[in-house]
Order: structure tokens, then sequence, then C-alpha cells
């Protein structure tokens, strides 16, 4: 078995899906991908990623709705998630006006830079 | 003290003067000789008015006839040619018999009195114009909330309504609004502001911006108050039109930015085909560039046609022709993405009128839009877009239908509506809005079915004729 970390991405647009999963498996990671909030709960239940990146518009069921489904669920509560977003000036607000919900593992706005998304996994996983 | 007849009667502070049957002014006081003249062998009225007859009312003749103490009101001429306003009263002077021998006439200078009456009334006309010309409604209403006096907008707008309650001329309605901001006035004197919506008598809907103020009576009571209502229904609708800009813009960088992610995406993968030499790749990459760049360029186009509001520019066209050339432009685009694209169209649906370069910028959205539901779409393996024009005598039908991802009730409820997208960063939710829109400037309609997972049916039905535009409101 490969001890690769694997990353769940999750967007509805699968230019960006193709972008992130071709960007982190050149650099080492295994990838699975989700085109919205409901596949992305299939997804867990097939296996737990280490990390997962969560863009926030999306149909079926948006990033807003998945991401408060996981923090609230004992099994996938703890699974680091970044936001990435066209909107992460709106979705950090939403985040901190319900306190009770606590704050992702990073944020990170389109258009995404190579590098910058390498170096949060990178932090976010050590 | 005696003071002698002679000096009271040339001191009087008016003009005093003595006539004989005949209205011969017979003695004059020192006043009167000195505003009007020698009155030797003169008739009152010749020195009055230096007029050669007699005034049509005479209070002296009326003395004269019934012996009774008379007054009234004239305008006399000075030697020096001013008009003198006076107050006339009369008095007969009798014999020893009682027979009446001659009237004394005292006329009073009341000319600054009456200048004073004068600009008064001039007053009271000029604010009553500006109380009707006034370019908003002004109401005065009683404790009651009757309506007691209305300005002529109002009227215009609202009817003859007095005796009315303000809210029954306003709001259509037999209950008081609350706050009732004219009672409020009413107890505490204060000047009250604020925004309500009104309905005039043709039922037009009209934002207001309405104050009220206290009319006080002499004694500082409250006894009515006065409600002054500007009609500020454009200001709405710039404000909206603002807030619509705004979301536009938002709804455009949001857009770009995921394009621009898109970009992102291609160049990388782009620049990692280079390095590796790997065809396969660098190939992928491109696709992606060039479709992001497509999709730029026509959220370009959705921009501009949504900045700028245009009549259609009409010409009979061939439907069979233009349906041809339409589904030419996007055949190329659908063989890349692996998408079957077929078009149906009916030979015998004969000409059209309509803007071309509208209706083929609506039908190309539409299209794009289905060619985009089943890209997006991975639960199932083939996809598949139809094109078909059909007609009858008086409609063009364009029918575009896919087995993409289809949308749910509320999608398809929203999907004209301005800014709504359910693609994520992919839409500036102008697309639809901006075919609709179209349809509608044509006098068309689009009808949309569809289901999730089951894909989309649009038909766009535009009449074969052009209709008047000037008759429609198409924003």
């Amino acid at each position: 078995m490969s001890n690769k970390k694997t990353i769940l991405v999750i967007d509805d647009e699968p230019d960006t899906l193709t972008f992130f999963s071709s960007l982190l498996e050149d650099n080492g990671y295994a990838t699975i991908t989700a085109d919205n909030g409901e596949t992305g709960l299939k997804r867990l239940e097939e296996q737990i990623p280490d990390l997962i990146t969560l863009d926030v518009t999306m149909p079926e069921m948006s990033g807003v709705e998945y991401y408060r489904t996981l923090r609230s669920n004992e099994k996938w509560k703890n699974i680091p998630i970044i936001i990435i977003t066209g909107i992460s000036d709106d979705f950090k607000k939403f985040i901190s006006s319900r306190k009770s919900v606590p704050a992702p593992s990073g944020y990170l706005s389109k258009p995404v830079e190579p590098k910058e998304l390498l170096n949060m996994t990178k932090d976010i996983l050590k | 003290m005696e003071i002698p007849f002679q000096q009271l009667f040339e001191n009087m502070p008016c003009y005093l003067t003595v006539q004989d049957r005949d209205l011969k002014v017979i003695m004059a006081n020192d006043r009167f000789q000195k505003d009007f003249g020698s009155y030797e062998g003169r008739y009152c009225y010749q020195v009055y008015k230096n007029s050669p007859y007699k005034c049509e009312y005479c209070a002296v003749e009326k003395t004269f006839a019934d012996g009774l103490q008379r007054t009234s009101e004239e305008k006399v001429k000075c030697q020096d040619g001013r008009d003198v306003s006076v107050l006339i009263n009369t008095t007969p002077i009798r014999d020893n018999n009682g027979d009446i021998v001659a009237v004394m006439e005292m006329s009073t200078d009341v000319t600054n009195i009456k200048n004073l009456q004068r600009s008064f009334k001039e007053n009271q006309e000029r604010y009553k114009l500006l109380f009707e010309e006034v370019p908003c409604f002004i109401s005065i209403q009683n404790e009651n909330l009757e309506i007691i006096n209305a300005n002529r907008l109002f009227r215009e707008h609202f009817g003859s309504v007095l005796g009315m309650k303000c809210f029954e001329v306003y709001k259509h309605r037999k209950e008081e609004c609350f706050p009732c901001k004219v009672r409020q006035t009413f107890e505490d004197g204060e000047i009250h502001s604020h925004e309500e919506v009104v309905t005039t008598k043709n039922g037009r809907s009209m934002n207001c911006m309405v104050n009220t103020a206290p009319i006080r009576d002499i004694n500082g009571n409250i006894t009515k108050v006065i409600e002054m209502s500007s009609d500020i229904t454009e200001l709405r609708d710039l404000q909206d039109k603002l807030t619509s800009i705004g979301l536009l813009i938002s709804s455009i960088s949001h857009g770009i930015k995921g394009l621009l992610n898109g970009l992102n995406g291609g160049i990388y993968l782009v620049n990692k085909g280079i390095e590796s030499d790997n065809k396969e790749r660098l190939t992928k990459g491109w696709d992606i560039v060039l479709r992001n760049v497509d999709r730029i360029r026509s959220m370009v186009m959705d921009i501009l046609y949504y900045a700028k509001d245009r009549e259609p520019n009409w010409e009979q066209i061939s439907a069979v022709e233009f349906a041809q050339d339409t589904y030419d432009v996007l055949k190329d685009k659908a063989k890349e993405m692996s998408i079957e694209f077929t078009a149906n169209i009916d030979e015998n649906v004969g000409d059209f009128d309509c803007d071309k370069n509208a209706i083929r910028a609506l039908l190309v959205n539409l299209i794009e839009n289905s060619l985009d539901a089943c890209r997006v779409d991975k639960s199932k393996a083939e996809h598949h877009v139809s094109f078909a024009v059909t007609g009858d005598d008086d409609y063009v039908v364009f029918t575009i239908k896919d087995n993409g991802i289809g949308m749910d009730r509320e999608t398809r409820d929203k999907a004209f509506s301005l800014f709504f997208s359910s693609k994520g960063g992919d839409g500036t939710g102008l697309g639809l809005f901006i075919a609709n829109k179209i349809c509608k400037s044509h006098g068309g309609v689009i009808h949309l079915e569809s289901k999730p997972l089951k894909g989309c049916e649009f038909n766009v039905k535009l009449p074969r004729r052009s209709i008047d535009l000037s008759s429609r409101d198409f924003k």
C-alpha cells in the first residue's frame, strides 16, 4: 500500500479539478476528486483523506454546507480543510460570524498559484 | 374752552365737504382744498373724480333721499394726480323745520390700509400659488386624519379626496398606518420624515419621501398637520440599478477569478508538458487554456450586452440558413468536447423577422449552456445536444435539447434571473438572463424543461413578424 498522503479535491469546475489533482500528484500526493459536496461526502465513506481542498460555490451541496456537515461529524471533524474559492473573504466573514464553527486549516483565493497550494498543503500535513 | 366751529371744521384730519341737493360743493375744509383745489361752483364728482358725470352710487344722494347716514368706499384723484382711497360717511344737515337742506360728506384717507389689504391679498395669492404648484403632493389633515385641503399635483394623482382619510387615499385601505406620522406631529409638534410606498388613483405604485409639519392657530395649538410627499421612485430605481451594477461587478470578479484559476491550471499543464516532453499533458493543458479564453470572451460579450439596452435591428431572414449558420458556429466546439451535436432543420420553415446578431447570440448562449451541462455531467458516458427549428404561420421555434447534468426545480425556477448561476465560479449569472432579455425584445418566450441528471430542453418561440416595440417594456 502506498504511503502517499491522500488529498480530496472538491470543486464543481472540471478544469480546476484537473489543475489541482495534476499539481498535487506531480508533487507526491495521491488525489481523489468530487464535483460537489454530496459526492464529496460519498468519497469520505470510501476513504478518509489526509486533507480536503474545498470550493465554496457549488451546485447540489455548497462548500459551506459541506464544511458544516464535516465539522459536526465525530468521524470527519478533524480532517484538515483548505477553503479555495473566489469569494474567500465572504467565507471568512461567514465563519467568523458563527463562533461555533471552528476555522478551517487554511484559505486560498482563486486564482491559485501552484506554489501557494503546495506550501500550504506541506505545512498542514507535516 | 370753546373751540370755534369753523376752526374745528377746517382742522378735521379728513376731507370735509357740504353739498347741496344738486351735489354742488358749497363748503369744504382746508385739507380738501389743499388736495383737490377750488370747489367754487363745482360738483363733487367734478372735484373728487374729475368726471363730468355723477357717481353710479352716490351716498350723498341717498342721504338726501331718506335722511339716513351712509357709508361707502371710493377711489378719488387729487389735483397732483395721486389716487386716494377714501372711506365716506354722509350725514344730513337739517333746517329748523327738520328739512334736509344739505349733506355733509366726510372722507377719510384709507390708502395705507387699502395698500396693506392689497399686499395681504397678494401674499395670500402667492402662497396659494406656491401651495398649488409646488412639485410635490401636499395635503392638510385634521385631527381625524381627514384631508381638508390638497394641492393640484395631489388632486391629479389621487383625485378629489376632500373629507377622505389620508390612508384611504394613499394606501387604498381602511386601517390607519402604524406608526402614523401625522398623529405623531399632532402629539409632539415635531416635523417627521419617513419613506412610504403609496398607490395613485390609477394604481401606479410610487415611492414617496413624506414630511409632516404642524399648523398652529393664533394660540399656538396644533389644529392641522401639513403632509408633503415627494415622488422618489426614480431615485429608488436608480439605486436598484446601482445595486445591480454592484452585484454585476461582484459576480463578474468572482467569475473571472474562476476563469483565471482555470487558465492557471492550463498553463501549469502546458509548462509541465513542455518540461517533460509529454504531448498528452501539453494538449490537455492547451485545451484548458483555449476553453477558458473562450469563456472570458463570451463573458465580456455578455457584459457588453447587459451594459447596453439595444433595440432589435430588424431584418427578414431565412430561418433555415440562419439555423444552419448557427449550427456551424458550434459544431467544431461540440466535437472537441466529444459531445454529439445534431441539427434537425425543417426545410419548409420559411422566413422570419429578427435581429440576426442578437438571436444568434441567444441561441449560441443556450447551446453553449447545453454543451457545458454535458461537460460537467459525469453520470453518463455519452452526451448529445440537438438543435432543431420548426415553424407555423405565426411563430418560429428553436429547440435545444441535451442530456447533460440537468437542473433541479430551484435552479430551473431561477435560471433566467439576473446573477443567478449554478455553475459556481464558472458563471456570471448573465448568460440566460440576457438570452431571455433578447427573446423578450423580439416579443418571444423561452420555455425550459429540465430534471436533474436528465438534461434540459429550451424552446425559443419567436413571432414570425416583428412587433411594435414601443408598446412594450423590455427592461
